[in-house]
């Protein structure tokens, strides 16, 4: 097994400036839950065909879902390739209502319909628009035939908890790739303190992004690099009182945090950033006041966010490949590890 | 009688040669701007249209919001080839140091075949920091080293110790009627705007940055309306108009362009129309984009298509809460509106902007300009019975 310690401290000069939170994780902010849900079985098809479903889903509950509430939200989307439903209100009114689901791009309508569901169960009015984001997991996975039911959904979101995630292949992450390694989940988290005050910064991220020429990985099967790249996914809360132009820009600094793990030559990956700020909730629709009164914090603090969110996404990624088991997937394919060393090439150190 | 309100005004607290300046240009437009005679000129509301069903503020201006002040220098001078029809109008967005007081502001590009300077940092920031000035399109470098002397000037640690900052210049191109490769402005024609600028009625059609302004087949220029919103707010909207052709133009929904029957219509290619709305409502940035987007449909209802050649460009500010850049502390106290109340603002933004367009033709003079081009005042007694033909006149 990787030591990860170990190279995220060889790193500190890069990720370590900000200390973590207690648990280096997204669920570091009050509030915020994470749940996996992973399918990892073989089955027989109808025809007689053998199916290998390697996938999941893996839920962020940002604010206590029962509440009837919305919170700011800042987007941001680099070459966008998946689907990412909720996305025209999350840019053009900045707010979230609802859960996000990162799944496998065959199961979002399963999601959308899933997240309804659970927010009707729960006595809320409504969680609309669903917030979900879809992953080609097709490597490993027979993704076609592998579409998740409303209940496997609503169990990653009924299972969600405050306590640390579990990593690597697991959730969403079972059938992701990465730099040619296996890839999957990562989270981490930073505290920032303003005045006396002290503030989490905190990103659940899934790698499924950059080129296996970067690391000569060459797979399994025939040359993966032929593969197409899919997306990084990085969902990031804090608990700092942002209002949308705020969160807008340091999710695009999140976004670009990413491309120092790339070479030139790693141009098709897409990277997808929302991030939310738990700390103005707003009612909903035609509730409350006609005006919120609201503390944001200044512009001029803005940079620390950022470098906080920069290190602890970077972090996560590292973290994502240094947990994800190896998984052996569709067509006898088997993605590995990822071995120290590679990550230090990844990391240019 | 507004024009001369518009001089006593200026005079007052400007030295003499800035007086003098401002004479000169006085008699320049009584020699060359008015060369063809027409009927006075009215607002929209006089002629007895009342555009959608919200009132406006007592001054039915973009000034109506409170601390907004306008100033504008116009440049007429010269005949023939060399005949300078333009100018430059000032927005301040509230009576304060807006260098020390930032307002929200965004903005939203309809077409983007124009300039709008400072559109990146403003898009960025989420914040205006700079009055916002309206000019002839080869102007822009003139006055935006104007608006950057100015802003240095009251503000002098500026770009040394302290944030510079990107002026808000934003252009329509006056060739029409002006030689406007002369870039007949100068510094001290900014400098006089900022002087000029007040609150209260503002002066309409061919004045300051729409001097030299077209629009719809006619004689264009600066236009602005209001509306007040629920009895506790403001929405103003203030337009340089140098778009639209004649077939097009719609007032109050009636095709009244296409019902003009005199022959002399024709004023070059349609051009540009720069479009600024402000209000007094706590809007944040992502909102006050919102209703930006809600002044484009303000234009389209004037008959505007939006032609690939008209720079459409749109800004809009909130002056509810002032971000104090030297806050001590971390955070600010702001007002944000619930986004399920915003409506009524869309409304007032789409009624405003209609009018404000619709009185920059209503209001603009007969000009004759360059090689001797002429742009006509909307008729305004046709218009008149145009729409009472159509039966929506209200007297």
């Amino acid at each position: 097994m990787n030591n990860g310690k170990e190279i995220i401290g060889r790193m500190k000069h890069r990720m370590g400036k900000f200390s973590p939170g207690k648990k280096n994780s997204i669920t570091d902010i009050q509030g915020v839950r994470v749940g996996h849900l992973t399918v990892n079985k073989d089955v027989l098809d109808p025809s007689g065909q053998s199916v290998t479903v390697r996938t999941g889903a893996t839920a962020v509950i940002p604010y206590p879902a029962e509440r009837e509430m919305r919170i700011f939200t800042g987007s941001f989307i680099l070459c966008g390739k998946g689907e990412v439903t909720g996305y025209q209100v999350a840019d053009d009114f900045c707010y979230l209502n609802s859960p996000i689901v990162l799944t496998n791009s065959f199961s979002v309508g399963k999601a959308y319909n899933a997240i309804l569901s659970y927010g009707f169960d729960l006595g809320r009015e409504e969680t609309w628009p669903p917030f979900i984001i879809g992953l080609d997991d097709s490597f490993l996975s027979d993704m076609k035939k592998s579409t998740l039911d409303e209940e496997q959904i609503l169990s990653a979101l009924r299972e969600a908890s405050k306590e640390l995630v579990e990593e690597g292949s697991v959730g969403i992450g079972l059938g992701l790739r990465a730099f040619g390694w296996k890839g999957g989940i990562g989270t981490s988290s930073r505290v920032i303190t303003m005045g006396n005050e002290q503030f989490t910064c905190g990103v659940l991220v899934a790698t499924n992004n950059g080129n296996p020429r970067q690391t000569k990985n060459t797979g399994s099967d025939g040359d993966p690099t032929t593969y197409p790249d899919d997306s990084l996914i990085i969902v990031g809360g804090v608990d700092v009182p942002l209002v949308p132009y705020q969160l807008k820009l340091i999710a695009k600094r999140l976004v670009l945090s990413e491309s120092c793990l790339h070479r030139a030559e790693n141009y098709s990956s897409s990277v997808v950033c929302i991030l939310f700020s738990t700390a103005n909730p707003m009612s909903m629709e035609n509730q409350g006041p006609r005006v919120f009164d609201m503390q944001v914090m200044d512009d001029k603090l803005l940079e620390k966010i950022i470098q906080a969110g920069t290190e602890a996404v970077l972090e996560a990624i590292i973290r994502s490949l240094l947990k994800a088991a190896p998984v052996q997937g569709k067509s006898g394919r088997v993605l590995k590890t990822i071995p120290d060393d590679e990550i230090g090439k990844l990391l240019r150190e | 009688m507004r024009r001369r309100n518009f001089i006593k005004g200026a005079l007052v607290g400007i030295s003499w040669p800035q007086a003098e300046t401002l004479f000169k240009s006085v008699r320049f437009q009584q020699k060359g701007g008015n060369a063809v005679s027409d009927a006075p000129r009215k607002r929209l509301r006089e002629l007895g249209i009342q555009i959608g069903t919200l009132e406006p503020g007592p001054c039915n201006a973009i000034t109506d919001v409170d601390g907004v002040k306008v100033g504008h220098t116009t440049i007429v001078k010269g005949d023939g080839s060399q005949a300078v029809r333009t100018g430059v109008t000032v927005i301040f967005p509230h009576s304060g140091n807006i260098y020390e007081e930032e307002v929200f502001a965004s903005s939203f590009i309809l077409n983007g075949w124009g300039e709008m300077t400072g559109m990146a940092r403003l898009e960025q920031t989420g914040k205006l920091e700079t009055p916002i000035f309206l000019t002839g399109t080869y102007n822009v470098g003139i006055v935006y080293d104007a608006a950057v002397r100015y802003l240095s000037g009251i503000n002098p640690e500026m770009g040394i110790s302290d944030k510079m900052l990107t002026p808000v210049v934003a252009e329509c191109f006056d060739e029409f009627l002006s030689d406007a490769r002369s870039r007949a402005i100068s510094k001290e024609d900014v400098f006089q705007a900022i002087m000029n600028a007040q609150g209260g009625s503002v002066e309409e059609g061919g004045v300051g940055g729409g001097t030299g302004m077209t629009a719809f087949g006619f004689k264009g220029g600066i236009g602005t309306s209001s509306r007040k919103v629920d009895g506790q707010y403001i929405v103003g909207v203030l337009v340089m108009a140098n778009t639209g052709s004649r077939d097009q133009l719609r007032i109050d929904g009636i095709p009244v362009g296409k019902e003009i029957t005199d022959s002399h219509s024709k004023t070059g290619k349609t051009k540009s129309i720069i479009l600024i709305a402000a209000t007094d409502a706590p809007l944040l940035p992502y909102q006050l984009r919102k209703v930006s987007k809600r002044v484009a449909l303000g234009l389209a209802q004037t008959g505007s298509i939006s032609h690939t050649e008209s720079g459409d460009i749109i800004l809009a500010f909130s002056t509810a809460n002032r971000i104090l850049r030297k806050k001590a502390g971390p955070f600010h106290n702001l007002k944000a509106i619930n986004d399920f109340w915003i409506t009524p603002v869309y409304q007032a933004t789409v009624e405003a902007t209609q009018e404000a367009i619709l009185n920059a033709l209503t209001s603009a003079q007969t000009m004759t300009g360059r090689d001797g081009n002429t742009a006509y005042g909307l008729p305004l007694g046709q218009v008149k019975a145009i729409i009472r033909k159509f039966k929506r006149i209200r007297e």
